[in-house]
C-alpha cells in the first residue's frame, strides 16, 4: 500500500471512528480492530484502482458503514451532535464528574458500612440528575465522550489495551458476566445479612439493576452511569461483609481466652448479706482494680439495658397484667457462726419469701409464681 | 421481494452456520456468506452481527498476528453458540417448511 492509499484509508477509518465515538471505548477498539482491518484489506484488493471514491463505492461512506454496523450490532443509533443545544459542554462535564463522584461515594458508603450519609445522599442526587439528563437529552453522552477528561480516560484504556497488560485485560473481560452476577448476589446477600430494613427495600431493585446494567453498558454508554456506581457499591459491600465474617470467625476462634481472661461471666444478679444474715440493698461492687462490676439489667422499659454495678437489681415480673419491677430479696439465708472459714450455707424458704433455692448461677427467680405473692 | 429485508432476520443464523466447521475472521465470514450465495449481505452488517453474537456470549475470539497487513481477529463458535445454531436452525427449518406449504398452492 502506498502512502497515498494509506492516508485515504486512515481518513476513512478516522471518520468511521468518529461516527462510533459515543460507544464504549472498548467496543470502538474491538470494532476498529475488526472492521478497520477489513477496510485495509478491501483497499489492498482494489490495488491500482484504489481511490477514496472507489473505496466508498465498495463500502459506502464511513458514516454509512458505521450506521449499518451499529444497526446490525444492536448499538443505539448515533444522535445528531448538534441536538444537545447550548450548555452541552457544561452538562456533559456535570455528568462526567457525577459519574466519578458517584463511583467514589458508592464505594466509600458501602465499604464504611453506611457512614457519610449526607455526602452520599448529595452525590446520589447528582448521579440521578445525570442519569435523567443522559437519558433525556439525545447526544449528551456523545458530548461527555468528547470532553478532554473523557478522552484522557479513553486513551488510558486504549493504551492499556496495547500494552503488556492486554492479555490480562482480555481475560478480565471474559469474567465480566460473572462479575455482573456476583455483584447482584453480593447486594442481595447484604440486603438480608445486614438486616437493615430500609436497605432491604433498596436491595431488590439494586440487584435487578446490577444484573441489567452491565450488559447494557457494553452497548449503550449511558448505562455506565448506573453500572459503574453499582459495581463500586457492591465492591464496598463485599469488603464490609468480608470484614464482618472475618471478625466473627476470629471472635469465635478466640472465645476460650475471651471468656476466661477478658470478659468473665457475671451472674445476672447478686444478693449480699451481712454476718447476721441481713440482706443488704444498694450495694456497689468493684473488682481489684477499682473497676465497677457492671452487669446489664433489662427493666420493664424496653430498649437498652441499664448497666451499672448497683446490686441487687430489681426482679422483673411479667404476667398477664404486664410488667413490674420488684425490689427486695426473694430469699433469706442463715450465716453459720464464724468458727470455721467455710462458706455460708443457705437455708430453705423463710416466710414470707419464696421457697426458691438461692443461686448465683441461674437467672433471678423472677418468673416463678410464688414470687409474685411476695411482691 | 428485497432479499436484504429477509436477510436481516436470519443473518445471525447464517453467520453462526458458516463458523460451524471452521473459525474465521470477519472478512472470511463475509466471503463464505457470499460464496454460499448471500450476495446481498452488507460488509458492515456482517461485522456488526459478529460483534453482537460475540457480546451475547455465543462466540469467542482470538487475534492472529499477520506478517503482511493488519492482525486478524478470528471468531469461533463456543458451546452456547452451537446450541443457538441448532435451536435457530430448527426454528428456521420449520418456518421454511410452513412457508413452503403455504406457497405450494401458489407456485
Amino acid at each position: 500500500m502506498n502512502t497515498q492509499t494509506n492516508t485515504e484509508v486512515q481518513r476513512y477509518l478516522d471518520r468511521m471512528r468518529a461516527a462510533l465515538s459515543d460507544l464504549p471505548a472498548v467496543e470502538v477498539g474491538e470494532i476498529m480492530d475488526d472492521a478497520g482491518s477489513h477496510v485495509v484489506e478491501v483497499a489492498e484488493e482494489l490495488g491500482d484502482e484504489f481511490s477514496a471514491e472507489a473505496l466508498a463505492a465498495r463500502l459506502g461512506s464511513p458514516e454509512a458503514y458505521a450506521r449499518e454496523l451499529r444497526a446490525a450490532a444492536g448499538y443505539p443509533p448515533a444522535a445528531a451532535p448538534a441536538s444537545t443545544g447550548g450548555g452541552g459542554a457544561a452538562l456533559a462535564r456535570f455528568c462526567f464528574y457525577a459519574l466519578v463522584a458517584g463511583v467514589a461515594a458508592a464505594f466509600a458508603f458501602a465499604a464504611s458500612g453506611g457512614e457519610h450519609e449526607q455526602v452520599t445522599f448529595l452525590v446520589a442526587v447528582c448521579g440521578l440528575i445525570a442519569v435523567a439528563l443522559l437519558f433525556g437529552r439525545a447526544g449528551l453522552v456523545r458530548e461527555v465522550g468528547n470532553l478532554p477528561e473523557a478522552s484522557f480516560a479513553r486513551d488510558a484504556i486504549a493504551q492499556a489495551e496495547r500494552s503488556e497488560a492486554a492479555r490480562v485485560l482480555a481475560y478480565l473481560r471474559t469474567l465480566q458476566p460473572g462479575w455482573w452476577l456476583l455483584r447482584a448476589l453480593v447486594i442481595l446477600a447484604a440486603g438480608f445479612l445486614l438486616g437493615i430494613s430500609e436497605f432491604l427495600v433498596l436491595a431488590l431493585p439494586l440487584t435487578a439493576l446490577a444484573l441489567l446494567s452491565g450488559p447494557r453498558a457494553k452497548r449503550d454508554r449511558r448505562w455506565l452511569w448506573i453500572s459503574l456506581p453499582i459495581g463500586a457499591f457492591a465492591l464496598g459491600l463485599f469488603l464490609t461483609l468480608f470484614d464482618a465474617v472475618f471478625t466473627h470467625t476470629y471472635y469465635r476462634a478466640s472465645v476460650p481466652q475471651a471468656t476466661y481472661s477478658a470478659t468473665p461471666d457475671y451472674p445476672d444478679n447478686i444478693y449480699v448479706f451481712d454476718k447476721n444474715g441481713k440482706a443488704l440493698t444498694d450495694v456497689y461492687l468493684y473488682d481489684e482494680d477499682g473497676q465497677p462490676l457492671e452487669s446489664p439489667w433489662y427493666g420493664c422499659a424496653s430498649g437498652v439495658p441499664r448497666a451499672d454495678n448497683q446490686y441487687p437489681k430489681p426482679q422483673v415480673e411479667r404476667d398477664g397484667h404486664g410488667c413490674r419491677e420488684v425490689d427486695g430479696v426473694p430469699f433469706a439465708v442463715v450465716i453459720p457462726t464464724p468458727t470455721t472459714s467455710a462458706p455460708p450455707t443457705t437455708t430453705g424458704p423463710v416466710p414470707p419469701s419464696s421457697p426458691l433455692p438461692p443461686s448465683s448461677e441461674s437467672a433471678p427467680p423472677a418468673t416463678t409464681g410464688s414470687v409474685t405473692t411476695t411482691g | 421481494m428485497d432479499t436484504s429485508q429477509l436477510l436481516k432476520g436470519v443473518l445471525d443464523l447464517a453467520v453462526l452456520a458458516v463458523l460451524r466447521k471452521e473459525d474465521g475472521y470477519g472478512y472470511d465470514v463475509l466471503r463464505r456468506l457470499r460464496q454460499g450465495g448471500l450476495d446481498g449481505v452488507g460488509d458492515a452488517s456482517v461485522y456488526g452481527t459478529l460483534r453482537r453474537l460475540y457480546n451475547a456470549g455465543l462466540l469467542t475470539s482470538y487475534v492472529v498476528p499477520s506478517e503482511e497487513g493488519p492482525h486478524r481477529k478470528y471468531y469461533s463458535l463456543n458451546e452456547p453458540g452451537r446450541a443457538r445454531l441448532i435451536e435457530s436452525g430448527n426454528t428456521w427449518k420449520s418456518f421454511a417448511r410452513t412457508l413452503d406449504d403455504l406457497l405450494g398452492e401458489v407456485a
